[in-house]
């Protein structure tokens, strides 16, 4: 019964994790040269690429900055529109909309919020007597500009989430709490949280998951610039296997981020299988 | 041969077999053809009207056009798909990736096409406007045939200018002009400028050309162009260039002090934010269709000379493919680039024909009696130079830019980030320059 | 109990109400911009308000640039295509780990959920090889092939399947079905909030993916939405044509909104009730 899942895993997850593991090892060929093993060389090379190391760097500036608010905002929808009626369906479909459509799509709109001075955003902001600002063209704001972008898009689609994990708090157990005279704070901090706990880990992995295999956004709103300050890792493989014809670049970085998703789902999925355990 | 002629009719029966069975089993050659818009406007939907119009004039050949994107793009789903045994039969690729398409053994050369055909290349190339030969031609052999070309134009907003007392039919011809107008029409409330004087493209590609402009009209060389291994990044004439980039936005605040790319700049352009703009020839046609107001183009301010770089796409024949496919596509690469198509394509575009012969048409004449601002870019020719174009042209080009955006943003000094292209761009070069020795 | 939570829940509701704008801002913006007359609307093109007489100019200019109808026909095959054999791939997987013993069991569990992290986008380079080793690049079905099997939804069916009582499928049995009618006739049923979920995450994401599809197919008679709508946005060197972009995206998001908006609170449900916590 797993052979049929085996097999797939088999020819797109594992051969490939072994074949870009053995790539790395190599150097680029070209100009009439066979790739040849050079050990770790590309490794050594990626730790000395100003390039990498920024990109390294941005990634897990994005990774926190979205996975925070974006988590916290998803709890906080949840546990208002919780109740269904007519106007919580109302709200809960608009912040769901970001989901829906392809985050190619959410950049072609963004390119022009962003724009500015004429953008939506400047535009609008003018009127409450703002200054404008050049969103995407400030290396120093840039890469913020692309948090808010991916907050908006992913924090309807993790509040599904606990809306359905909250769906599965025993009512009796709030009760219980509402009879001991807690406070809604308390309620949330001792009783809603802890039972959470699998929701948010399992919203954990997926958000990480995100921050490091999503950058539709980036090819068009910034490719990574400017000077990288937008630059995030899958983009960096991308532009090197694609653009650079650097492909012993891109799969030692490959290699790195595969062991960067690996480390911390890890550790995810045992605080979940936990989780889960508990409550069957 | 002749037992064939001493019996007509079996021959004939015989050639109509073949015929028959020829047409029957394969009506049509197929073939892909990967094209960009490197400029705004309905580039995609006038390269569709073009090709229909191929299709329907002949029966044997059905190109299909599919629209790849950016240049960058359409080089690397070009690559894609060469990996993957698929070539593209041809494509309008960027002019200055020639050489790394020939190095990487990616296409054929149209020479050798025009051989088989008993045509010479020189006699073949004359037509074409010489400023656009070298970055065709590789290791002396013609593998790429000009389709779009441009040059950096400069555009003002005729209306500012007036406005502020400056003559819009004598756009700056120098820095100091350049500089003196963009003052003059910059406006500002308080601190905050609310009309820049100029605007200029520093989105990826875009930066590395119009900087390039700047160079040379500074007297720098900017790259080796016989080879394609060196450039010149730290020169003194690419240092002063820069810096005087550079004091455009901090010294005298006439440019916003951060990286614009093309889509702001010609949106800050026809919205009234900004007076000038420098941007390829083939914005024109946006801007005529767009601009609410008068404009006028012209060249490029020189510094100690004039002098800009050749942009835009050339048409190239992928190597791997079956003979029939060849032959189409270089049926239609031919047809593509004849002078009646390139005229045509110009005058949709704004792009200049890279043929003298286009401008003879009549339809032509007619266009640019109508559009004098057309023939600006043809008269700037003689003055174009090649475009950046080395081995594994994007990297060099990427590792530029990531620090001319650095020093544009305030983050580097001029020095600190030219020092470090250039050595960035030679470790990209090193294993090309020692496959040359 | 008294005043307290009116106030507290006038707050929220207000807070609500302005969340929901700004998020719901670019779509309007989209919806707006889309039907404005003049691509180019100057410095009032940021405007979200109407003040002009609606054009469907844009829409047409949409059509005229790219085959839409093709590109929503693969759209749907790739998706509903990887959506089916998923199916049957992730309730295979998800009955085996929840009900049957086998060694390594744990082993193996974990090493599926590997694929949870490493989706095609991030081996795209090895995965673009073999590919073209099995002679599937530049096809849909080389798209597909990478999502066959998964990870998220076997965990889901294993989740959904053990929250099942065992009783339902002894007595099954000893009504003599074999393993897959049990899978059909007991155990799917029950299970039928978790695949509707799973299917909704399934489809969502594969309609909207774009990195993957841009890489694999090459030929304009395969293309995928995502890809058709990029080139709109990317090839611009100049000014852009927002109108057009507009217009595009409206056509690209309408469907999956437009099924969102109508099955909204089945959607929700489903996704509620689906064991996914």
């Amino acid at each position: 019964m797993l052979a049929p899942s085996i097999l797939f895993l088999g020819m797109f997850t594992y051969f490939p994790m072994v074949s870009v593991v053995w790539d790395s090892l190599f150097s680029n060929g070209g100009l009439g040269k066979a790739p040849e093993f050079v050990g770790l060389e590309n490794y050594w090379k990626l730790a000395q690429d100003d390039v990498f190391i920024k990109t390294f760097v941005n990634n897990i500036i994005y990774a926190v900055g979205t996975i925070v608010p974006s988590i916290i905002l998803a709890l906080l929808f949840a546990l208002l529109l919780r109740s269904s009626s007519r106007f919580n369906s109302i709200v809960r479909s608009i912040l769901f909309f970001p989901t829906l459509i392809p985050l190619v799509a959410a950049a072609g709109l963004w390119i022009f919020i962003f724009l500015p001075s004429i953008g939506l955003l400047d535009f609008y902001l003018a009127k409450l007597g703002a200054r404008s600002v050049n969103w995407l063209g400030d290396p120093d704001i840039a890469l913020y500009a692309l948090m808010v972008l991916t907050v908006w898009k992913n924090a309807g689609y993790f509040m599904l989430f606990f809306l359905a994990g909250l769906q599965g708090i025993p009512e009796d157990s709030l009760e219980a709490a509402l009879l001991e005279g807690a406070s809604p704070w308390q309620r949330l901090r001792y009783v809603i949280l802890p039972l959470l706990k699998p929701t948010t880990s399992f919203v954990l992995v997926i958000a990480f998951i995100f921050s490091i295999t999503q950058v539709d956004h980036l090819i068009v709103l910034t490719e990574g610039g400017p000077a990288n300050s937008t630059n995030l890792l899958l983009y960096y493989i991308f532009q090197n296997a694609h653009e650079f014809n650097n492909t012993a670049t891109a799969a030692a970085a490959t290699v790195i981020s595969l062991v960067l998703l690996l480390s911390v789902s890890i550790f995810n999925i045992r605080i979940l299988e936990r989780g889960t355990h508990y409550e069957s | 041969m002749k037992n064939i002629l001493k019996k007509p009719m079996i021959a004939t029966a015989l050639a109509m077999g073949l015929l028959g069975v020829v047409s029957g089993a394969e009506a049509q050659t197929k073939i892909d053809f990967y094209f960009p818009a490197g400029v705004q406007g309905p580039v995609a939907r006038n390269m569709q009207e073009l090709v229909s119009q191929f299709n329907e004039s002949q029966d044997e050949i059905e190109v299909v056009a599919a629209y790849t994107g950016n240049y960058t793009q359409t080089k690397t789903k070009a690559q894609a798909a060469i990996a993957a045994g698929a070539p593209p039969a041809l494509a309008l690729m960027s002019a200055n990736l020639t050489l790394e398409l020939v190095l990487d053994e990616q296409i054929v050369s149209i020479e050798g096409l025009l051989e088989a055909e008993n045509q010479d290349r020189d006699t073949f190339l004359s037509d074409f406007w010489p400023a656009l030969h070298k970055n065709a031609i590789v290791n002396d052999t013609l593998y790429a045939i000009p389709f779009q070309n441009s040059t950096p134009l400069l555009y003002i907003n005729a209306e500012h200018f007036r406005e502020v007392g400056l003559d819009p039919e004598n756009p700056p011809s120098t820095w100091d002009e350049l500089l003196d107008a963009a003052q003059k029409l910059t406006q500002r409330d308080g601190d905050e400028v609310t009309r820049y004087g100029i605007v200029l493209p520093q989105s990826s590609s875009y930066l590395s050309w119009v900087f390039q402009a700047f160079v040379m009209a500074n007297g720098g060389d900017f790259f080796n162009a016989d080879t394609g291994a060196e450039v010149y990044f730290d020169s003194a004439e690419t240092t002063d260039a820069l810096t005087f980039y550079r004091a455009l936005a901090y010294e005298h605040n006439v440019m916003p002090q951060s990286i614009t790319d093309s889509k702001q700049v010609s949106t800050f352009f026809i919205s009234g934010k900004a007076s000038m703009m420098i941007l390829s020839t083939g914005a024109m046609g946006f801007v005529r269709d767009n601009a609410p107001f008068d404009y006028q183009v012209g060249f490029v301010p020189g510094n100690v000379r004039n002098a800009v770089p050749i942009g835009g796409g050339s048409v190239v024949i992928f190597k791997g493919q079956e003979p029939e496919k060849l032959a189409a596509a270089w049926t239609f690469a031919k047809w593509l680039t004849d002078a009646p198509q390139l005229g045509f394509w110009s005058r949709a575009t704004g792009y200049f024909a890279p043929r003298q012969s286009s401008y003879e048409i009549e339809e032509m004449q007619e266009f640019l009696a109508e559009n004098p601002d057309a023939s600006t870019a043809v008269q700037q020719l003689p003055y174009a130079q090649p475009w950046l174009a080395t081995y594994k042209t994007i990297a060099v080009r990427t590792a530029l830019e990531d620090e001319l955006q650095q020093v544009i943003a305030g983050q580097k000094t001029v020095e600190e980030g030219l020092a470090d292209a250039q050595a960035k761009a030679e470790e990209i070069l090193q294993p090309y320059v020692d496959t040359l020795q | 109990m008294n005043r307290k939570p009116h106030i507290f829940s006038m707050l929220a509701m207000t807070l609500l109400c302005v969340v929901a704008f700004l998020w719901a801002a670019p779509f309007l913006w989209m919806f707006v911009a889309s039907i404005r007359p003049e691509g180019f609307g100057g410095l009032r093109m940021a405007s979200i308000w109407p003040d002009f007489s609606p054009t469907l100019d844009n829409f047409a200019l949409a059509f005229k640039s790219a085959n839409f109808a093709l590109y929503y026909f693969n759209t749907f095959l790739m998706a509903a295509g990887i959506l089916l054999v998923q199916m049957v791939t992730i309730m295979l997987a998800g009955y085996a780990f929840a009900r049957l013993e086998f060694p390594f069991k744990n082993t193996i569990f974990y090493a599926f959920l590997i694929q949870l992290m490493l989706v095609p986008p991030i081996l795209i380079v090895p995965n673009l090889s073999t590919l073209v080793m099995l002679h599937l690049n530049d096809s849909l079905l080389g798209v597909m092939a990478p999502y066959f099997a998964s990870a998220f939804g076997v965990f889901l069916m294993r989740q959904s399947f053990k929250s099942i009582p065992k009783d339902f499928e002894d007595a099954a049995i000893i009504d003599g079905c074999s393993w897959y009618q049990l899978i059909w006739y007991v155990l799917l049923p029950l299970s039928r909030p978790t695949l509707v979920a799973f299917a909704i995450v399934s489809v969502v994401f594969h309609w909207n993916e774009f990195l993957w599809p841009l890489m694999v197919i090459t030929s304009p008679e395969k293309q995928v939405l995502t890809v058709g709508l990029a080139s709109f946005t990317l090839g611009a060197e100049g000014a852009s044509e927002w109108g057009l972009i507009a217009a595009g995206t409206v056509l690209v998001s309408a469907p999956l909104l437009i099924v969102f908006v109508a099955f909204q609170r089945q959607f929700v449900n489903s996704f509620v009730s689906s064991g996914i916590k």
